[in-house]
């Protein structure tokens, strides 16, 4: 007898939170669609209750640079009725993205997280990321290029933070003692390599363990588009001549050893460039932010410049190396504030800039002061711009990019160690994309 | 009716009532441990066993898998899909080879150089003995993944002591090349346990009766002879579960490749099953995702028992 009588007073119970539910969205949804954009985007941008909005970030939040709390504090202050919380999450990227992962299926994620341009097309398809296609379209002049790189099949996921085409760096001072010129094609570049390898020095580095992002960005600028699609099917070539461009550069470096091969992130790297042993190498734009802070209050502080990346294969292009956005992930419960909060953030260049981001937004970020001195003057931010307007903007990932990384990282460490070929760092390229693309489910054009 | 059984059997039900109580107590004071016990124990088991039945795949078609709508991963039921790919996978049976490769290299190492240091300690030649034990012990204390950081720094020229001596090999510091990292882990791995094992021996010794080594001193047995005669054999059960142990250890080998992976490019994913097991839940290898992870992490679990269990029974008849 009691048992019907209190599932009749749950009945009512969920009944009447439904009713209130229901005419809170305005009746366009039921309430377990609290995910669909659908029911959000009718919600007013200033809403009269507080909404709160967590946000998980990976910037280095480094020294002298403007940090993302006290960026975040200025909105808060400006927005009573949008208040947002900030995580700096400290491990891999891999890592950040499991996380989120089960962050999200435990109902438990936050509303905005920052993902790589590489790492978007798998968050969709592993479901993690929100359709918000409609709210960013409000912002989308704000932002250059890099807004597609937020798109997946069509539907945008969020806004894009910064971006980073690859470039040339070089120290100027040794440039000019060893008479040198700034190379603006490949054939150049293996030139000036050579000659300063002559002379113990390498204005050229191989570096292995970013071969995934590193190499296929330089592809990308020399005209290669390895993923596109044919009949609804994914295609995956890697045999193009832009790839065999870069391919064939590389080996010939290496095989007159004008090359220095070494890890970016590592203590020889570290070293070398201290010593002055390292006086150029093709970098993403990203760097400049950082790559010289050894170098403070050395003889080589303020030799350093950037330049465009030589021309690879004729093509007037620069690929992407890294670069993120900030998506909306499934699960936030207020997309339209997430998204107003997401563009503001993105815009504020001059923070961006001085957490050692190339923003990606319109409007050119001011130098730091920091860049200023350890590039001479140099108007770095300008000459990052037109790399910016450069980049490939055919090039695009697969889901399930971040597994052929590492076979990729595998092969250029054989080929830097002279057991393999560059050219095989493509060839397990391919092959690994087309595991990788099958095992998601998805459909792969053969041949 | 009920009283009069209750009447007859009086002292019975009074010593059952007892029982029934110290039962109650009893399972009362072991229900925290049971709970725990299925909690982190049992659970995660039975959800690693029903995960690897599962394979994740693209919701919808279409490129992305959304199929017009937003994109999403299924839960797929595969059967025993996730075990035959894991078993068949030649790089998974490659990181098998190494880590049995390691272990019956590192193994008897580490043992004997326990065994030696707790009869060092044992015996009377050593003074102040609880510094030592402190000091031997140390390593052990020290979180796996700090001392490989530690490790890793001394392996590397630009900021090691001595590693600086060795010369390049294969396009790598000597300590990482690719032929030697299996040995320098193996070092760390000692460094780490040695202490830790000789506690187990010293144990083992000083539980052994000290009117035993009267008698032998009386009958003219050398120290040489009490240590090889007596206390050798008489820790021989010890030396069985430190080898056990150290056998699931080495299975599990993790730390130390996660770290030196870092310092190196060449060391693929798949190094050791353990890291080949993350990398694949963390969607670094292909196939990825919790299915074909777990089915990994079972396959190394059914065959550390194979191994502790083979080991078990040969120490037995060898001992018989």
């Amino acid at each position: 007898m009691t048992v019907p009588f209190t599932r009749y007073l749950k009945t009512t119970a969920l009944l009447s939170v439904a009713a209130v539910g229901l005419t809170a969205c305005g009746g366009g949804s039921t309430p377990a669609a609290t995910d669909t954009p659908a029911g959000s985007t009718q919600s007013p941008a200033a809403p009269a209750e507080k909404v709160e909005i967590s946000y998980m970030h990976r910037l280095p939040d480094g020294k002298d640079m403007t940090k993302v709390a006290d960026i975040v504090d200025r909105w808060n202050k400006e927005n009573p009725n949008i208040q947002v919380t900030t995580t700096k999450f400290d491990g891999a990227a891999s890592e950040m993205i499991t996380r989120l992962d089960t962050d999200i299926a435990a109902n438990n994620g936050p509303c905005l997280a920052q993902l790589g341009y590489g790492e978007v097309p798998e968050m969709f398809v592993k479901g993690l990321v929100m359709d918000v296609t409609a709210e960013a379209a409000k912002y989308q002049d704000q932002f250059g290029g890099a807004f597609g790189q937020m798109s997946v099949g069509g539907v945008t996921v969020g806004l894009p933070q910064d971006s980073g085409p690859l470039v040339y760096m070089y120290n100027e001072a040794e440039f000019k003692k060893l008479g040198l010129e700034v190379p603006t094609t490949s054939a150049e570049y293996a030139d000036v390599a050579k000659k300063a390898a002559a002379s113990g020095k390498y204005a050229t580095v191989f570096l292995p363990d970013e071969a995934h992002y590193w190499l296929s960005g330089q592809a990308a600028g020399a005209g290669a588009v390895w993923y596109s699609a044919a009949d609804d099917k994914w295609k995956v070539d890697t045999s193009d001549a832009g790839t065999a461009s870069v391919a064939s550069f590389w080996q010939g470096v290496l095989d007159d050893k004008s090359a220095l091969v070494v890890k970016r992130w590592s203590e020889q790297w570290d070293k070398a460039l201290a010593e002055g042993t390292i006086i150029g190498y093709t970098a993403a734009a990203w760097e400049t932010g950082f790559a010289l802070d050894s170098l403070d209050g050395t003889p080589f502080e303020g030799q350093w410049r950037v330049a465009q990346m030589p021309k690879f294969n004729d093509s007037d292009k620069t690929g992407p190396d890294g670069g993120s956005g900030v998506a909306v992930m499934k699960g936030c419960e207020h997309p339209a504030e997430a998204m107003q909060f997401n563009a503001w953030f993105n815009t504020q260049v001059d923070d961006l800039a001085s957490q050692g981001l190339v923003p990606a937004a319109t409007a050119v970020a001011k130098m730091p002061e920091k860049m200023e001195r350890q590039f001479g003057g140099q108007d770095v931010m300008a000459e990052l711009k037109i790399a910016n307007e450069r980049m490939s903007a055919e090039w695009s990932y697969i889901p399930g990019f971040s597994s052929v990384g590492p076979k990729m990282v595998e092969a250029a460490s054989a080929a830097g160690a002279g057991s393999g070929k560059v050219a095989d760092i493509f060839t397990v390229a391919k092959e690994a994309s087309i595991a990788s693309l099958k095992d998601a489910g998805l459909p792969v054009a053969e041949g | 009716m009920s009283t009069a059984t209750a009447q007859t059997s009086k002292p019975r039900r009074r010593w059952s009532r007892q029982a029934r109580h110290e039962a109650v107590s009893g399972w009362a004071f072991s229900l925290p441990f049971f709970l725990c016990f299925i909690l982190v124990f049992i659970a995660p088991i039975v959800s690693a066993v029903r995960a690897s039945l599962f394979k994740q795949q693209a919701a919808g078609g279409g490129l992305y898998g959304n199929a017009g709508g937003e994109g999403g991963k299924v839960d797929v039921f595969v059967g025993l899909e996730n075990y035959v790919v894991a078993g068949t996978d030649p790089e998974f049976w490659k990181g098998v080879g190494r880590v049995m490769l390691f272990g019956i290299v590192q193994i008897p190492i580490m043992i004997g150089l326990a065994l030696a240091l707790a009869l060092l300690l044992d015996s009377f030649l050593v003074r102040r003995k609880t510094v030592w034990r402190l000091g031997y012990f140390l390593p052990y204390a020290i979180p796996g993944l700090i001392a490989a950081i530690i490790w890793g720094y001394l392996y590397i020229p630009e900021v090691s002591p001595f590693a600086d001596f060795f010369p390049n090999m294969e396009g790598n510091p000597f300590f990482l090349a690719p032929s030697i990292a299996l040995w320098s882990m193996a070092n760390m791995t000692t460094w780490t346990y040695t202490g830790y094992n000789m506690l187990i021996f010293l144990a083992a010794l000083q539980a052994i009766p000290r009117d035993l080594y009267e008698a032998a001193r009386i009958d003219g047995a050398s120290g040489w002879k009490i240590t090889t005669r007596i206390k050798i054999p008489m820790v021989s059960s010890a030396a069985l579960l430190a080898v056990l142990l150290s056998i699931v250890g080495t299975i599990q080998l993790f730390n130390e490749p996660t770290i030196l992976k870092k310092l190196t490019t060449w060391m693929p994913n798949t190094y050791t099953p353990m890291l080949m097991a993350y990398q694949t839940s963390t969607g670094l290898l292909t196939p990825s995702g919790t299915g074909p992870a777990s089915a990994i992490s079972i396959l190394m679990a059914l065959i550390a028992g194979v191994l502790a269990v083979a080991y078990f029974f040969a120490q037995r008849k060898v001992n018989q």
